[in-house]
Parts: structure tokens; sequence; C-alpha cells
């Protein structure tokens, strides 16, 4: 009856009065408890239907969840960290403030890889997130409760943040849209920072339109973000606009299935080509095109450098002073450094270690800068490529969501490209939208269409076209054979 | 292999320590980050390039009026802390 529905199926009941947004409510609490134990989405599941009712959004009355690492007035924010486990915040997220606006009814805060710094699920202070389609594998982070929770039909949609492809490649292992606006087009005020020139705020569903209808809502410029951009096309209403003749390419470094031997790996890369024919079916020019490998290669590492430096400045905030468990000591240092010792995991810690060495004066000119110069040779070279084409298409992973004790060789060198260029779009500020579009040893495996700075009506009206032909739109697992 | 008490040293200086078993997995780590950082260096004439620090050009941005607008309650700053005086956070003290 409710568990996996669109936001429109659920608006049509809501509309009918078949069914009343409490009882929607009551029905997405009862699933986030069922499958709270096994699969671990959320931190925090609300206890009091809250709505909004002078609305007249599409969203009025629709349960969904958000991510933990927004602020939310009232409610435990922890962004998954030790060091935040008590921290109750006194102000709201502009998204939290717009959806609440709109309607929107909150279900949970979901779990995610400590302080957003993380792509497995596995680094959360309350445990690991498990995989809705097979609980022996990863989820992928950062927003890793988020897609969770959408791919279990908890919520019909979730809110993530993405700093290198924190919601786009959770989405991929979880079989769920993930999308990522433009730059600015979503503000960030209430977003725990962790990489500024990276950070974007977006949208875990079930199927595009769903995306496309949260954004139109929470998108727009804000005062409290001084990144944000206006953008006043509507996304729904472009979903359904002709296609025909709108250029995509793939590059040739990344897709070359003579590089691989992983039996996964083919197999997604077989499929992929399969689905670029149905894109040219659907009227699409699909075309190869082929970067420098060594601007590819460098894909990751730039990502690495430029955040691990800037979110060690933006955690500075983390002093267990003001707000968070207080250290034990005899001056302000020592109190800072005790609550830090104890408030951040090996793993955080070893990130912000290695922005420290980065940031170091002797090190600043040969890797963060360089770095820099690094990010603008690969913005300016996708920008020369939207010059002749709208969008690129890539797998989002080179297979599916992997075990928790993998040792597969696709976690080897030869592998980087595939399973780390989403950061690209990170790196422009790109629209960037993960759908699902296959399965590799029974897990699902997403397809990512990137375009230009501002076009997300165009990339969503591409992403929406070709969901249409991938026979995956709106799934869910059915795990636990529970409806509500 | 870079030096343990170095990697120490930057952990220090963002003011949080880790276990010598925590500095033993790091300098591991190291290796393979600092030989993927490598890649970085090799793209040909690098230094010509000018840094890039913003996703784009954005030009939507207008300078905000000078207007007053409600900001936190000190009461609302101090609801994280149990650590409280005279409506200020304490601390231990700081001038002997």
């Amino acid at each position: 009856m409710y568990r996996g529905k669109s936001i429109t199926e659920l608006r049509e009941l809501l509309d009918k009065e078949e069914l009343t947004s409490e009882e929607l409510f009551d029905k997405a609490k009862k699933l986030a408890y069922a499958f709270q134990e096994d699969y671990n989405s959320f931190v925090t599941i609300m206890d009091d239907y809250k709505i909004k009712r002078r609305s007249d959004s599409l969203i009025k009355g629709i349960p969904y969840a958000l991510k933990d690492n927004f602020s939310t007035n009232g409610i435990l924010t922890t962004s998954s960290s030790n060091i935040l486990k008590d921290y109750v915040p006194v102000y709201d997220a502009t998204i939290y403030k717009k959806l609440r606006k709109a309607g929107g009814v909150l279900v949970g805060k979901t779990v995610l890889d400590e302080l957003a710094m993380g792509g497995t699920g596995t680094t959360a202070h309350t445990g690991v997130v498990k995989n809705p389609w097979n609980k022996t594998c990863m989820t992928g982070g950062s927003s890793a409760g988020s897609a969770a929770a959408v791919a279990l039909g908890i919520v019909p949609f979730s809110i993530g943040s993405d700093t290198g492809d924190s919601i786009r490649k959770p989405a991929s292992f979880c079989g769920v849209v993930g999308y990522k606006p433009t730059y600015g087009l979503i503000s960030r005020y209430g977003l725990f920072a962790f990489a500024s020139s990276l950070d974007h705020v977006g949208v875990l569903s079930r199927n595009v339109k769903d995306s496309a209808i949260v954004t139109d809502i929470i998108k727009g410029k804000d005062i409290n973000d001084m990144v944000t951009i206006n953008y006043d096309k509507n996304l729904v209403e472009s979903l359904d606009n002709d296609i025909k003749g709108k250029k995509l390419f793939y590059i040739k470094e990344i897709c070359d299935k003579s590089q691989y031997t992983d039996k996964d790996t083919l197999k997604v890369l077989d499929d992929f080509y399969k689905l670029l024919d149905k894109c040219r079916e659907l009227g699409f020019i699909v075309e190869e095109v082929s970067i420098d490998k060594a601007l590819l290669e460098a894909v990751y590492p730039t990502y690495m450098t430029i955040s691990c430096a800037e979110a060690t400045s933006n955690n500075s905030n983390l002093t267990g002073i003001q707000f968070g468990p207080r250290g034990e000591g005899n001056s302000v240092e020592e109190i800072m450094f005790d609550a830090r010792t104890k408030g951040f995991s090996e793993l955080i810690k070893r990130r912000f270690v290695l922005g420290s060495y980065i940031l170091q004066k002797e090190n600043q000119e040969k890797l963060f800068l360089n770095a820099c110069r690094v990010r603008r040779l690969i913005v300016d070279k996708m920008n020369e490529l939207f010059k002749d084409y709208d969008g690129m298409i890539l797998p989002a992973s080179g297979g599916g969501a992997p075990s928790f004790d993998d040792s597969s060789e696709k976690l080897s060198s030869k592998y980087l490209l595939l399973e780390n260029h989403l950061a690209i779009g990170n790196f422009g500020g790109f629209p960037s939208i993960t759908i699902p579009f296959t399965f590799s040893n029974d897990m699902p495996v997403g397809v990512n269409i990137t375009g230009r700075v501002k076009d997300d009506d165009l990339v969503l009206n591409m992403a929406n076209k070709i969901e249409s032909v991938t026979g995956y739109k709106d799934i869910y697992s059915k795990v636990g054979d529970i409806d509500v | 292999m870079i030096d343990k008490s170095k990697l120490k040293d930057y952990a220090n200086k963002l003011m949080f320590d880790m276990e010598d078993s925590e500095y033993e997995t790091l300098q591991e780590e190291f290796d393979v980050i600092l030989k993927q950082m490598e890649l970085i260096g090799k793209i040909p004439n690098i230094s010509s390039v000018e840094p890039m620090t913003f996703p784009y050009k954005n030009e939507d941005v207008d300078l905000r009026e000078d207007e007053v607008r409600d900001y936190l309650t000190v009461g609302e700053v101090l609801d994280n802390t149990k650590y409280q005086v005279n409506d200020q956070v304490k601390v231990p003290k700081v001038v002997e």
C-alpha cells in the first residue's frame, strides 16, 4: 500500500483521501523501525508527526529522510561522529526549512560516513549501514543511510550531500536515483561543511521525476549561502522535452573493455554499451571521445588533496568547547586536544593528517596548488567537450556494491578511473545524476549522466528519457516481504 | 617511508593525537597516497596553469543590504554546553 510508492503515487492517494499524511508518516516510521536492526539507515527516527498544513506543494504530507549532517533545530544532529554525538542544533538548515514549509514530513535523520568523509557507509559512530539488496555488501557513502532508506522503500526520497560522489555512488550501489545539481543550485546553509569548494546538496529517489519535484522546491538563492544562484527553469516541466539529436559522449580511456579482467566489470561494460544502443534508438547521438589518461588518473589524487586540505580547516570548529563532549585538561588547548583525540575516529584522523601534510608550507605548491591546477585542466577539458556535446554518460561504478570483506582486484590501480571519475562533477560544479541501469552479481549498478553548469533541466530531461529504457525505474529491494 | 614523528607532528598541529599502531597504519597508507599524488605532478607544464578554487565563474553574486537580521540568542548559543558562567562558555583560566 505505501512501501516503494513514488511521490506522484502518494500524492494521488492523499488527494483521493485514501490515506492521510499522518498515516503515511506512521507507515514510514513502522518500516524505518522494522529495518533498523538489519540495515541501520537511521541515527534518529522521529517520534512525532509534524506538518505545515498551509501548503499546496506536491510533497505536502509526503515522508522523507534527511542526512544527519544537516542542522535541524531541536533534533539531534551528529554527522555520525562521536564528537557531535549529543549535539542538538539551535537553527535549521535552509533545505530543511524549505521542505518543512512545503509540507514534507521528516521521518528520520540518516547515517553517513563520519563527517561525510568516506565512501563506504562503514564509519559512522552508530555502526555500519548494510546494503538493502544484500546485507553482506556495503551501501557506499557517504550518504549511506539516505540511499538505503530509499532503496528499502521506507521513504520516496531523501536528502544527501555530495563532495566527491557521496550521493551518486551510493545511489549506484543501492539501485536508486542520485542527483547532484549544479554547484550553488541548492543552499548549503546548515550543512556541516566538508570541502566548501566541492560540497553540494542533492536528492535521492526512485525515479528521475521525484528528484526533479524535490529540487524544484529546494533550489534557489539563499542569503545565507553566498555561492547560491537563481535558477528559474522548472525541472519537472522540462522532463519530457524532445531529446532527438542531443549529443552524449563517453570516455574511451574509462570504458575500453580490453584493459579490464574482472568479470563483474566486463558485464557492466557490456550492458553499458547495450544501453548506449538504446540511447541511439531514442534519438541521442552517442560518440566516444578520448581524454589524456594522465589527466584522468589525476582525478582521484586531486580530489583527495583538495578535499582533505579543505576539511582540516572546516572541521577546526569541533573543539568540544562550545558544543560536543568536553575534553579533560588544565588549559583550553589541552581540553581541545583531548576532545579531538577522543572524538574523531581513526579514519577521520588519517584524512586530517593527510590534509595537514598537504598544507605544510613545503608541500603547498607541489601538492595543494598543483591539485588546484589539475582541477582547472580537467574542468577546462570538460567545458571544451560540452561545447560539442550535451552530456557525458559513463557507468557510475565498475560493478555492484563491494562486500564488506572485498579483496577483489577492483580495488587495484587499474580500476582507479572507472571507480573515481564522478568527482569531475564536483570539480566543475556540473549537474550530475546516477540512475539504475543494470544488475551484476544480483547487485544494482547505476549509469551517470553529467552536463553543463546550469543545464540541470537538460540533464534531468536526458536522464528521464534514458530511465524509460533501462527497465529499472522505481525499483527497490523488497527484502523482508513487509508492506504497511 | 615517511617518518612517524613527522606524522605525529602533523596530527598535533591539528590538535589531536593517535595511537602508535594507528601511526603505523597511516605510515603505510601514506606510501600509497604519495604515489598517487605523484600522478598530479606528472601533468606537463602544470606550473603555468592558474589554480582553480571555485567550480565556475559565478556572476550571480550581489553584496547584501546592510540590514539588521535575527541571529542566535545568548541562551541558544549556550544550549549545547553545560559549562557556563555569566552567560558565557566557561573554560580554564587563560591568563595566569
